[in-house]
């Protein structure tokens, strides 16, 4: 046998191993019609797939490793970041080994996997595409790190993980994320949902029931209100249609972005200043922020 | 580390195994992927790739030569083809059901008409397509059943690998391409040809 055939025979069984120990703790989601998708056992007891994907809220199952169907219980559900959360029985399947995503660089090796029925874990192969800081969804959810590869998300792979070449998660696939490439919410991202959906069933975000347009102003940008919404937080600071906000907490406003990063996080009940031009006069206004009504998410 | 000729070695025996199948009734359009088998005059193809009752072996080297079908079998999309002035040396076989998921794989065919083309990937599996994939479990098809077993891999093919094998790490055959469903690649189980092989006698 050549160098080159070892050494590859040996990359071959690495991503293999990866796959095995990986898949000890992936279960197949039944919470759809026909094709199942794939959960990662989180903590013990938690599965985590994507929300997409479960499309019922009773009578869902999952598939374990060893073939078996056992019952399972939504725990909640987050649409900005795709993330749904199942409870099962403690001990029923292995942990998943999470690895950190911000040690990932693109070009290194990947797989995404899943679990769809009782034949074992599938797996497809290539690499990271690109990396970086925070961004959000187009569904509104704050993902903590940019994360994309060249993997292939086969029908069936939404909920599976992103696994280096070691058999580490760091973390969930999204199917309805990934256009064109392959987007993983990252390992962070689905520990603070997770925390957040066994603590309450939902992922509370800031809000203030007013709709807005970017302006330019001679001054410089803002946000002209467009909509106020009858006793939320806009209409009872006193808020009015047409004001334009050109300030956020004493820093000059100039897109929805530093707004949305204001609500996110732990913002509800929170005091937000704002500097508003009504009528030519600029004056400040103070608005108390709400919970997003559940209805909205 | 890998080294720089990855690949290199096994793709390199199992492209001097591979042959293009002309189906000659179909004009330009009848062009596939076989590969020789056995004592090397038997050739492997799809049986969608020909349809005929001959055919043109068209060899690595060049030559295109007549050959006749001996064995077909549409439900399994496997046909056989008796080539003796081909001259090709034989693909070696191995068995699917021995690789472990994540295991490399790859393809050798003329995908959209490129020659010999190589293309890397995955195994998956080998049982049934699994459901919701919507190969043809409603109004199944000679030929596309998604209940028997398949060889499931995540590789890339294209018009042009029909007929053309998928193999392991080492070059060793595990499947013959049969066709795309849902971006994922299906190919016929090497014992399968086996066993259609073996009853040709």
């Amino acid at each position: 046998m050549t160098d080159s055939r070892s050494s590859i025979a040996a990359l071959s069984d690495q991503l293999a191993d990866a796959v095995a120990a990986a898949g000890a703790s992936l279960v197949a989601v039944h919470a759809r019609p026909r094709l199942p998708s794939t959960g990662v056992h989180w903590k013990d007891g938690v599965v985590v797939t994507t929300e997409g994907t479960v499309r019922q809220d009773e009578d869902i199952t999952v598939t374990l490793p060893d073939g078996k169907r056992i019952a399972a219980t939504l725990a909640g559900r987050d649409r900005g970041t795709d993330l749904a959360v199942l409870r099962v029985p403690t001990g029923s399947l292995r942990v998943a080994e999470l690895g950190d995503p911000a040690t990932l660089r693109p070009g290194n090796l990947v797989l995404a996997l899943a679990r769809l029925d009782e034949g074992g874990a599938r797996a497809a192969f290539g690499a990271v595409s690109a990396t970086g800081g925070k961004w959000r969804s187009w569904k509104g959810g704050e993902i903590d790190r940019w994360l994309q590869s060249d993997l292939t998300i086969y029908p069936g792979f939404g909920g599976g993980p992103l696994v280096d070449s070691a058999g580490r998660i760091h973390g969930v696939n999204s199917g309805a994320l990934s256009r064109p490439l392959a987007t993983t919410i990252p390992v962070e991202t689905v520990n603070r949902v997770v925390t957040q959906l066994l603590e309450r069933g939902y992922v509370a975000r800031g809000w203030i029931g007013a709709a807005m347009q970017p302006v330019r102003l001679d001054e410089g940008g803002g946000l002209l209100l467009v909509s106020i919404e009858k006793d939320a937080p806009a209409a009872k600071a006193g808020l009015l249609l047409g004001d334009v906000i050109v300030a956020l907490n004493g820093k000059s406003l100039e897109s929805f972005e530093q707004l949305l990063d204001v609500l996110s996080g732990d913002a509800v009940g929170k005091r937000m200043r704002l500097d508003v031009v009504r009528a030519g006069e600029k004056r400040p206004i103070e608005v108390v922020v709400a919970e997003r009504p559940r209805r909205r998410r | 580390m890998v080294s720089g000729a990855f690949l290199g070695d096994a793709a390199g025996r199992l492209r001097s195994s591979v042959v293009t199948i002309v189906d000659e009734s179909r004009g330009r359009g009848g062009h596939g992927a076989g590969f020789a088998w056995g004592k090397g005059d038997l050739f492997v193809t799809s049986a969608h790739v020909l349809s005929a009752n001959a055919g043109l072996v068209v060899t690595p080297d060049g030559r295109a030569v007549e050959g006749t079908v001996v064995g077909r079998d549409v439900d399994r999309d496997i046909a056989v083809v008796h080539a003796p002035k081909a001259r090709v040396p034989a693909a070696t076989t191995g068995d699917p059901y021995t690789l472990r998921p994540g295991s490399l794989v790859f393809a050798v065919g003329h995908p959209l008409g490129v020659k010999d083309a190589v293309s890397v990937g995955v195994f998956q599996a080998v049982r049934p397509v699994p459901s919701g994939y919507g190969l043809a479990e409603r109004r199944p098809r000679r030929g596309r059943s998604p209940f028997i077993p398949w060889v499931q891999a995540d590789v890339r093919l294209a018009p042009g690998n029909s007929g053309g094998p998928i193999a392991d790490v080492e070059g060793n055959v595990i499947g013959v391409a049969a066709m795309i469903v849902s971006g994922l690649a299906l190919a016929v189980p090497a014992p399968d040809v086996e066993r259609l092989l073996a009853s040709l006698g």
